[in-house]
């Protein structure tokens, strides 16, 4: 019942800030293109009306990505800062949101770059998927990656592809096709894994949600991720963790990671926390769990 | 007629070396050419026979060590190290650091210094490399990369790659500029195409991605490191490193007292010694068999403790110590 109402609400307010996005983006283009826009034109609305639906699909915590069973290392960093400290309340919430930190910043490091990738050279999709499966280092963290890549895969040739091929020709929609080829290869291939991330810059790029918002939700939605998992291991209350997702703290960190890791080829993308990669590999010989990961 | 030189043209390129293993029929190896430029500098004792010889036939008769030495002991601001090396069919290779790699002070952080390496491995070959820490004193740049390739992803490697926070007596700790380090592992072969099997690539700079210090990332480890394991020289080792994890008593586990413990054999002992000594140094590691390769990460509160654990975990398996002799160790001594 909490976990549903907190759901719904981390919903609202990834809506109302996808709301208040949009509309920033909209009074940009309005400054931009102020004469063109005296009437509104309606080709210009209806496009940004599409990203905006297909940013909202993405966006929901129901997408069946089961990324609930995940917490990245999360459940192991507070096994292991268990031993060393006992921890009040204050000091758990004090030390998710250093977690919290460290964690982006490693995904914005090992991940973002596929997504980026994944978008720009959709057709490079087993490549990528390959490489980032060369770069990851343990079993936990894999597993948790090609989980969530297989369902993303899923939705999209189960929900998503009818209504986004409708429209498009064999050819035109290249992120389309690209994981059109992709899932038939991984039905006849081993080597195939399908990685969360360079999917999530295919999906996006076919669903022509601007590479911007498709690298910023990918954060996002781990950062939701952590933080849902953190009410869950009782770390803090659903509206502290609302609080951590609204802050602007966490909005400007999205952004300057987006902005750091825009240019970074996957060749460099890398570690920045090593203790995380314990963390997450550690995970197995924990006493007790909740989560896969 | 123009003359043709019959030496090979100069590759004298500051900081460059080059190490060719080979294999003189039926199977003795030689080291066919080991060159090295200022600052780099190669070292290669003689060859010893490996002490399993007699039980494996498919050993090569000696096995080869070569140390790796700049000198001062460290790699200064703006220096490049560039090494290749080329181990041929069946024959096995030690490399050796001297004490750990100091990397001094730069005047400037982007003067960046470098180190590469690139090792071929050809079918059978097998190269240990156990060098000592890298150790970036404080206002350093510094970014080195450790490429191998595989023949046809055969080949057998065992090679660690650790950094510690710098000289902790002096108080420092992590305060680096920046620090890179990438491990690569590619298969290539005539007829296959060139894939990526493995990418470690540590990224750590002062201000990375993060708004925190690099000091407050690190929860108070000193050292991290690498190790990666591939090929069936070293398979009794990756197989080791795996059951000692799983070994590993459960994090947050209690003893409740009702069970007995029971009586330990010497081994059971030493892993019960290992796992408190563990323990008490602050080390935690993980082991994952991953696309065909043991991965291990370590890391400790101070680099005596990962020194201590690899040492005994090498010497307790003791596969590479008969296969390769004491000398493949020696850095972790």
């Amino acid at each position: 019942m909490t976990a549903n109402t907190s759901h719904q609400s981390s919903l609202e307010a990834e809506i109302a800030d996808l709301e208040s996005r949009l509309r920033t983006a909209r009074s940009r283009l309005n400054v931009s293109e102020a004469p063109s826009h005296s009437s509104p034109s309606q080709p210009v609305r209806r496009a940004q009306d599409e990203a905006l639906h297909a940013l909202l699909l993405l966006s929901d915590s129901a997408l069946p990505l089961g990324s609930f069973a995940f917490s990245s290392g999360l459940e192991s960093y507070l096994a292991h800062h268990k031993l060393q400290t006992s921890t009040s309340a204050t000091s758990q919430a004090a030390s998710f949101s250093i977690f919290l930190q460290l964690s982006l910043s490693t995904l914005a490091g090992t991940a973002l770059p596929y997504v980026l990738a994944g978008y720009r050279h959709p057709e490079q999709a087993e490549t990528l998927d390959n490489d980032f499966d060369a770069s990851t280092p343990c079993t936990v963290a894999r597993r948790a990656s090609v989980a969530q890549g297989r369902a993303l895969l899923t939705v999209w040739d189960r929900s998503f592809k009818a209504k986004y091929n409708q429209n498009n020709a064999v050819g035109e929609n290249i992120a389309a096709d690209s994981l059109t080829a992709f899932s038939k290869t991984i039905r006849s291939s081993d080597e195939v894994n399908a990685h969360y991330a360079p999917l999530w810059g295919l999906v996006t790029r076919a669903l022509a949600v601007p590479l911007h918002d498709a690298a910023y939700l990918f954060l996002f939605s781990h950062a939701r991720t952590i933080t849902s998992a953190a009410v869950r291991a009782s770390v803090m209350g659903p509206y502290q963790a609302q609080a951590v997702l609204a802050g602007s703290d966490l909005q400007q960190r999205i952004n300057g990671l987006v902005e750091d890791g825009w240019n970074t080829p996957i060749e460099d993308a890398g570690q920045s926390v090593p203790v995380m990669d314990l963390w997450v590999g550690r995970h197995e010989k924990l006493y007790s769990r909740i989560f896969n990961s | 007629m123009p003359f043709t030189s019959p030496f090979a043209p100069s590759t004298a390129t500051a900081g460059r070396g080059s190490i060719q293993l080979a294999l003189l029929p039926p199977n003795t190896p030689v080291l066919r050419n080991v060159s090295y430029q200022y600052p780099l500098k190669l070292v290669a004792p003689d060859a010893l026979p490996p002490p399993d010889h007699d039980s494996d036939a498919n050993a090569p008769e000696l096995v080869h060590t070569v140390f790796l030495l700049t000198y001062g002991g460290g790699i200064v601001a703006g220096d490049g190290i560039d090494l290749s090396v080329n181990l041929d069919q069946y024959t096995r290779l030690v490399l050796l650091t001297q004490g750990s790699t100091k990397i001094f002070k730069t005047p400037d952080p982007k003067l960046v210094s470098r180190q590469h390496m690139a090792v071929r491995l050809h079918l059978g070959s097998a190269l240990v490399y156990l060098p000592d820490p890298v150790q970036p004193f404080a206002h350093t740049s510094f970014s080195q990369s450790q490429i191998y390739h595989l023949e046809d992803a055969q080949g057998s490697l065992c090679v660690c790659d650790w950094v510690t926070s710098g000289r902790s007596a002096r108080g420092e700790d992590w305060d680096i500029y920046e620090y890179k380090s990438r491990n690569e592992v590619w298969s290539s072969g005539v007829n296959a195409k060139k894939r990526l099997l493995l990418r470690d690539n540590l990224i750590l700079d002062k201000h990375g991605r993060t708004d925190m210090q690099l000091s407050a990332r690190m929860d108070n480890h000193a050292v991290f490191g690498t190790l990666i394991i591939h090929g069936p020289a070293f398979a009794s080792l990756s197989q080791y490193f795996l059951d000692e994890f799983e070994a590993l008593p459960r994090i947050g586990g209690r003893n409740w007292g009702d069970t007995t413990q029971p009586d330990l054999n010497p081994k059971e002992q030493r892993r019960v010694d290992r796992q408190e000594q563990e323990r008490a140094n602050g080390l935690i590691w993980s082991a994952a068999r991953v696309r065909g390769f043991v991965l291990v990460k370590f890391a400790s509160r101070e680099v005596e403790g990962s020194r201590h654990w690899l040492r005994d975990m090498i010497s307790e398996e003791h596969s590479i110590l008969n296969k390769f002799g004491e000398r493949a160790v020696l850095c972790l001594k």
